[in-house]
């Protein structure tokens, strides 16, 4: 806003008058220190002239006559803001003008200048440029920098840096050999949390997932709604869920289902793995937690996913291993960020296990998980559907019955039926034929449950 | 809502910091999503195979619908109620169609030509119930489906379709009569339908439904009958709370309908609010002569008297329910609260200033100018110590070697008149102490004894009218030196601010007409006229007033400095008055001089005071639009006239959240872009929109402005400061007035402000309140505003009246102080201590359940201290409150039904 330029040319030609007049009066007079700097401090966020450019807040949430007119109330004055403006630098344009015979050259030039000025800002900064971290700001033009390197030095911060920015901790770009301040880097969050942030939609959508329509209405209910309409649950005067977990046995379509989420929502969605989490060096774990939300914050809405959470998530024990005991330092920072002192906002939670007897109770409580959805093997009118929907696309032939391995006792998952389909496809294509027929998926399915059944040691417990 | 979201991004342009810009990326989000289908589901299953549960219900329907297209008419009804009771039991997630309207759905336009098909009757009836349902899911937007058919059938029981239903019916049943108005066609019917609408609504929590409704209709008057004594509070809460956003006449029917129902369930005191805030006389003495019950009338008493309405009870019966009318005890009560919070002790202006924590570098300089500082420190020990009647410069010595001494010139006039500070309300004592400067041979100082018999007298009422004797006597108003008249009309003016006394006419309006006078004595008689008829539009003064202005005698003291005050008395006079003010601009058009837009604008303002009046606000913001190049004689008054327009906004926007929230933004671009004069006056604004609500956005924002490179600005945003903090010690604010006071210990001008910043911000030692908005801030207090826009007027040209020799303008203030607290009383109207719980407000309204009022509170026992925007309530029922804002002066009476 034209606040910063309160104290600069704003005044016009009056202020300036004004100015000479008071120079000749004071001969002597002193710089000022400059009393209200908040250069160099954490910056609160809402807090600060910058929060006066802030719409304010319409209450009530509940959709009534009254949120519609306060609503109405901020657009118009959205809009007087606007003409005020717009006539604004209309009349400067035209002052401009006036002022000049050749606006057209003007510009020109100005350009230029802008360019010349920009190349000799690159030059000042030189190259390669050291990247180091702001220790403590001293004054205004001082500041102390670390490197990676080690030794902390007391450098001059370049007038260009535009020193809103710096706040201590804040990356900053050094000059190789006065290591000056010339730069300071914005992103200050990992890039490890950066690649997390979903950038191509996955193409499993709702649709997709046959049966399972008890759990995506869970899931729905606790998690995009309350991002979409916030004021159902107002109304309702309930709290929305923070997070759901998602368990049961493999291959029941866990992932599937974030995935879809992640498909539909137009929130920005944060995937990791519980295994990410997991980092070589001490403390790197909770921090990367930490980012994760901050990230997640500051996109908000936003959803989480947090896949094979049982690894990081597990109880807690007297533990001798440095390594247990960083893991579970991990999972209390995630305790914390669930449900701790900070309010999230639109931050919503989706975990996947498929243990959930060995996660610690903690993690699940209601108000970190509100909901918990069990995904079970399916029925047998869900796996008919998953048939259909894997074998929709493929050729079969007309002596496929899929009703018979619908009907059999077996325990299969979708991750299963799957198997069995792509299996079938893989017999009829080493025997050359075109169409899958009903001998394939016999023996797809022969195959699938017989390797099923390896990967469990039978009977060594019993 | 999308026209708003476009609206961010160009606002967001300019703000510099990432997170706006994020923030407008993610209202875009948004909107995606809303423009998005809730639902995929309901293109999904299209291709999707039905479950077999879906497809018998699917083959049922299909079966019932052939029934009633068919030709035997036995079978209608039975299928019909067969479809109704499948739409009835379908139960579903929220955002799903419910199966069986999906599946109905194809054969809607059969049915239809069906429906028309059919005979009249009973069946018929039926049929149109139905398809009035299935028209809420398929028909498009503007046929009004669900309406239409709900018209042809006249069941009664609308409300077992459910809720979503009558939600649909109401929004098609406003389409409707916005339709029919237009073509000029009956609503009757509508209107019917709408009524049953509204006891469904109220009894399943939706409250704001049914105002809504009825409000769109234009007939809120009707919810009276409908409301009983568990809904009307919630159903009033939020009436009330629409109306700062409503324009006339439905913000009046509204407060209307409020009113009779509070006065229907004997809600007096919040009767009598919302009669002040109507400013209906006859509604508030009728309220007020409605019941019986002693405690209740004196607690309304209470309410007016903080009004500052003057009102006189007719019969004797009850004479402490005069005085609790004319706030005479006032003075005790706020000493008592001093004595509470042990703050007693009178403060030195040095106290204050606290030089050991400015830095050091200015000590050993301070000021040459001794006179001036020590006028600075008489306005600080009188805003200090204001009302405790106790201080260590004026009261503790005699007369001979009074603080009055070290000061020359008009700051003794300025410093007689503090003691009228120090004493504010307690007439009795003030009088005395007043005494010994009235006999003084210094005229000044003579000057000074009126002008303080004026600011003690003020808000609070004596019967013998100490203040009219004094000051309308003859022989001051006629004194020979001109300060005393202008001291004593100013006392008048201040002491009877709000009255409306009609004695008073005889003695100021000569003093307006009379053309022989200086401009100075008429203005400020016309100032003295306009506060004390504030917002009454009195005809004789008008007359009086516009004479003057139009008088070929005064046009050549039009341009006078003080020509401006005479121009504020004529708008006080309009203030709150919205059309009626309309005359008065036609007739300043003709007045071909440069003070008669500034004039108008005034009166325009001042009539749509705390309005929040969007078009105005459009106006004004039009006026600043134009750039003034200085030098230019012939637009001295359009300067006047932007930052009248400036002042205004504020004036305007004030009272209503959002709008002055919005106003603030506003103030950024006026600085960006304004020439000087609406620069200057742009601080001056923010400080009236918030008084004494230090709220960070605005008080950093002046502290920005307090180094301006102009001076006027750097003066007025201290000053701003200083108000935007009155009497809260807000500890930020002090310290960056220290800084400012190390800052500019060589400008005497801004040191002089500083002073009176630091003073007004430690106003009453942190106890008062300068804020024109009391009782739950939904009562615009004229008396306040307009000591507060006068102040503001003439703080315009600082130079001239308040920096220069006009300091005691600055008493102008006087109407606006009164204490921010909250003493209980019992009903004998003796001081009661019980413990309550103060914290935050929060806005309730429309919220489901019983939310609490205030956050994060603590509990004290009273007297205790509200700021802005705080709220308190009893922490048990052992009392029961009478009023049910608890702030100001509250009556408790004991609960019958309590047991320890």
């Amino acid at each position: 806003m034209g606040n910063q330029q309160s104290s600069g040319a704003g005044g016009g030609p009056g202020g300036d008058d004004k100015n000479k007049k008071d120079k000749k009066d004071k001969p002597k007079y002193e710089p000022p220190p400059q009393p209200t700097t908040r250069i160099g401090r954490k910056k609160k966020k809402a807090a600060g002239p910058s929060a006066a450019a802030k719409l304010p807040a319409v209450y009530p949430t509940a959709r009534c006559k009254l949120r519609y007119l306060r609503m109405q109330r901020i657009h118009d004055h959205l809009l007087l803001e606007e003409e005020y403006v717009e006539n604004q630098e209309r009349l400067r344009k035209a002052k401009a003008a006036a002022s000049s015979n050749q606006p057209v050259n003007v510009n020109a030039e100005g350009d230029d200048r802008n360019a010349d000025e920009r190349s000799r800002v690159d030059d000042m900064r030189g190259s390669p440029m050291g990247v180091g971290n702001l220790e403590e700001l001293i004054d205004d033009d001082h500041a102390i920098v670390s490197s990676a390197t080690g030794p902390e030095y007391y450098v001059s911060i370049m007038s260009f840096v535009d020193k809103d920015l710096l706040e201590p901790g804040a990356s900053i770009l050094l000059h190789h050999k006065s290591v000056s301040v010339v730069g300071v880097l914005t992103e200050d969050s990992d890039p490890l949390v950066s690649v997390m942030k979903l950038d191509k939609a996955p193409t499993e959508s709702y649709a997709d997932i046959g049966g399972l329509e008890q759990q995506i209405q869970e899931v729905r209910e606790a998690v995009e709604l309350p991002l979409l309409h916030p004021e159902l649950y107002e109304e309702m005067g309930i709290k929305p869920p923070k997070g759901v977990i998602l368990y049961g046995a493999p291959g029941t379509g866990k992932t599937l289902l974030a995935k879809a989420v992640a498909n539909q929502t137009s929130a920005t969605f944060l995937r990791i793995v519980g295994s990410e989490l997991i980092q070589k060096y001490l403390g790197d774990g909770p921090r990367l937690v930490r980012q994760l939300f901050t990230v997640a914050a500051e996109n908000a809405p936003s959803i989480v996913f947090i896949d094979e959470i049982d690894a990081i998530g597990t109880k807690r024990y007297e533990s001798t291993s440095g390594g247990e005991r960083e893991i579970q330092r991990t999972m209390l920072e995630l305790l914390n960020q669930l449900d701790g002192f900070d309010d999230r906002g639109d931050v919503k939670v989706i975990m996947a296990t498929n243990k959930i007897d060995t996660l610690d109770p903690a993690l699940i409580r209601p108000g970190r998980i509100d909901r918990k959805i069990l995904f079970e093997n399916p029925d047998q009118s869900t796996k008919k559907k998953i048939f259909t929907l894997h074998t929709s696309k493929m050729s079969l032939n007309e002596d496929v019955d899929l009703d018979e391995f619908i009907s059999q006792k077996d325990d299969l998952s979708g991750a299963d039926i799957k198997a069995i389909c792509s299996e079938a496809g893989l017999m009829a294509l080493r025997e050359r034929r075109m169409r899958v027929n009903m001998e394939d998926f016999r023996t797809a399915r022969e195959r699938v449950l017989k390797t099923k059944s390896e990967g469990e040691p039978e009977g060594l417990y019993l | 809502m999308a026209a708003e979201d476009e609206k961010k991004p160009t606002a967001a342009e300019k703000g510099k910091g990432k997170a706006t810009n994020g923030d407008a990326e993610q209202k875009e989000v948004q909107k995606d999503k809303d423009g998005k289908p809730i639902d995929d589901k309901k293109g999904a299953p299209a291709v999707e195979e039905l479950s077999e549960e879906d497809q018998q219900l699917k083959s049922d329907l299909d079966m019932l619908v052939e029934r009633i297209l068919g030709p035997d008419s036995d079978l209608y009804n039975p299928a019909l109620e067969k479809i109704k009771e499948f739409i009835k039991t379908a139960t579903s997630s929220m955002t799903a169609v419910p199966k069986p309207l999906k599946f109905l759905r194809p054969h809607y336009e059969s049915l239809e030509k069906a429906y028309d098909s059919w005979p009249a009757g009973e069946n018929k009836n039926s049929f149109a119930d139905m398809l009035s349902v299935l028209g809420m899911t398929y028909s498009d937007e503007d046929r009004l489906d669900c309406l239409k058919y709900r018209l042809q059938a006249p069941s009664s029981d609308l409300g077992s379709w459910g809720h979503e239903y009558m939600r649909h019916l109401a929004l098609e049943i406003g389409r409707e009569f916005q339709k029919r108005l237009n073509d000029d066609k009956s609503t009757d019917d509508i209107t019917d339908l709408a009524l049953a609408l509204v006891p469904f609504f109220l009894k399943h929590n939706a409250d704001a439904d049914a105002v809504d409704i009825l409000s769109e209709l234009e007939m809120i008057d009707q919810i009276e009958k409908y409301l009983d004594a568990d809904t009307y509070g919630r159903v009033c809460l939020y009436m009330v709370s629409t109306v700062p956003l409503l324009t006339y006449p439905d913000n009046d029917k509204f407060l209307r309908t409020a009113y009779q129902v509070y006065r229907k369930y004997k809600q007096y005191t919040q009767a009598v609010v919302l009669a002040i805030r109507l400013n209906d006389r006859e509604l508030i003495e009728e309220t007020f002569n409605s019941t019986d019950d002693k405690a209740t009338r004196r607690q309304m008493a209470f309410l007016i008297a903080r009004q500052r309405i003057w009102f006189d009870v007719s019969e004797d019966d009850d004479p402490e329910l005069q005085e609790c009318l004319s706030n005479t005890r006032l003075s005790d009560y706020f000493k008592a609260l001093g004595k509470e919070l042990n703050v007693l002790d009178p403060k030195t202006p040095d106290d204050i200033y606290k030089t050991h924590l400015e830095s050091s570098r200015t000590a050993g300089l301070t000021n040459t100018d001794s006179a001036r500082h020590n006028l600075a420190s008489a306005f600080v020990n009188a805003f200090v110590n204001a009302g405790y009647g106790n201080d260590k410069l004026m009261l503790n010595s005699d007369s001979k070697n009074s603080w009055v001494w070290k000061t020359k010139d008009e700051g003794m006039l300025s410093t007689s008149a503090s003691l009228g500070m120090l004493m504010l309300w307690d007439v009795e004592m003030g009088l005395d102490k007043i005494d010994p400067y009235t006999n003084v041979d210094e005229d000044l100082v003579k000057a000074g004894a009126m002008l303080a018999t004026g600011i003690f007298n003020s808000g609070v009422r004596n019967d013998s009218d100490p203040a009219m004797a004094l000051l309308g006597d003859e022989e001051n108003l006629s004194h020979k030196n001109v300060n005393v008249r202008v001291a004593s009309i100013m006392g008048l003016g201040l002491a009877y601010a709000g009255s409306n006394k009609e004695e008073l006419l005889e003695i100021l309006l000569p003093i307006v007409t009379d053309t022989s006078l200086d401009m100075q004595l008429s203005a400020m008689a016309a100032l003295a006229l306009g506060l004390i008829f504030v917002g009454s539009a009195h005809g004789e003064v008008t007359d009086a007033l516009m004479n003057t202005l139009l008088d070929e005698d005064r046009s050549k003291q039009l341009k006078d400095k003080w020509t401006r005050f005479m121009a504020l008395g004529l708008a006080l006079l309009f203030f709150g008055q919205q059309e009626e003010v309309d005359v008065i601009l036609e007739t300043l058009k003709a007045l071909d001089h440069p003070m008669s837009k500034p004039t108008s604008v005034l009166a325009e303002v001042c009539a749509w005071a705390g309005t929040g009046n969007v078009l105005k606000v459009q106006q004004l913001l039009h006026i600043c639009n134009e750039h003034i190049e200085e030098e230019d004689e012939e637009k001295k008054g359009d300067e006047l006239l932007q930052s009248y327009a400036v002042i205004g906004l504020s004036l305007v926007a004030m009272g209503e959240d959002v709008g002055q929230d919005m106003i603030i933004r506003t103030f950024g671009h006026l600085m960006h872009y304004g020439e000087a004069n609406i620069r200057k006056a742009v601080p001056l604004a923010m400080a009236l929109i918030s008084p004494s609500n230090p709220q960070m956005k605005v008080y950093d924002t002046l502290s920005r402005y307090s180094h301006d490179n102009d001076n006027d600005v750097a003066i007025n945003a201290i000053f701003a400061m200083g108000l935007a903090g009155a009497g809260t010690n807000n500890a930020r604010l002090a310290q960056l007035l220290r800084q400012l006071a190390s800052y500019y210990h060589r400008d005497p001008n801004a040191l002089f402000m500083v002073r009176i910043a630091q003073g007004l911000l430690h106003a009453g030692k942190g106890t008062l309140s300068m804020n024109p908005f009391h009782t739950d801030r939904q009562v615009l207090s004229r008396v306040a505003a307009a000591g507060l826009l006068t102040v503001l007027v003439s703080l315009i040209d600082a130079k001239q009246f308040i920096v220069g020799d006009a300091h005691y303008l600055l008493y102008f203030l006087a109407t606006a102080i009164s204490p921010r607290f909250l003493i209980t009383l019992d009903e004998e109207l003796k001081p009661l201590t019980v413990n309550v719980r103060v914290g935050q407000a929060v806005d309730i309204v429309g919220q489901a359940g019983r939310p609490k009022t205030i956050t994060g509170w603590q509990t004290q026992s009273t007297p205790v201290l509200l700021s802005h925007g705080e709220r308190a309530e009893l922490e048990d029922e052992k009392y029961l409150s009478l009023s049910n804002v608890l702030e100001g002066v509250v009556i408790l009476k004991k609960n019958p039904e309590w047991e320890d």
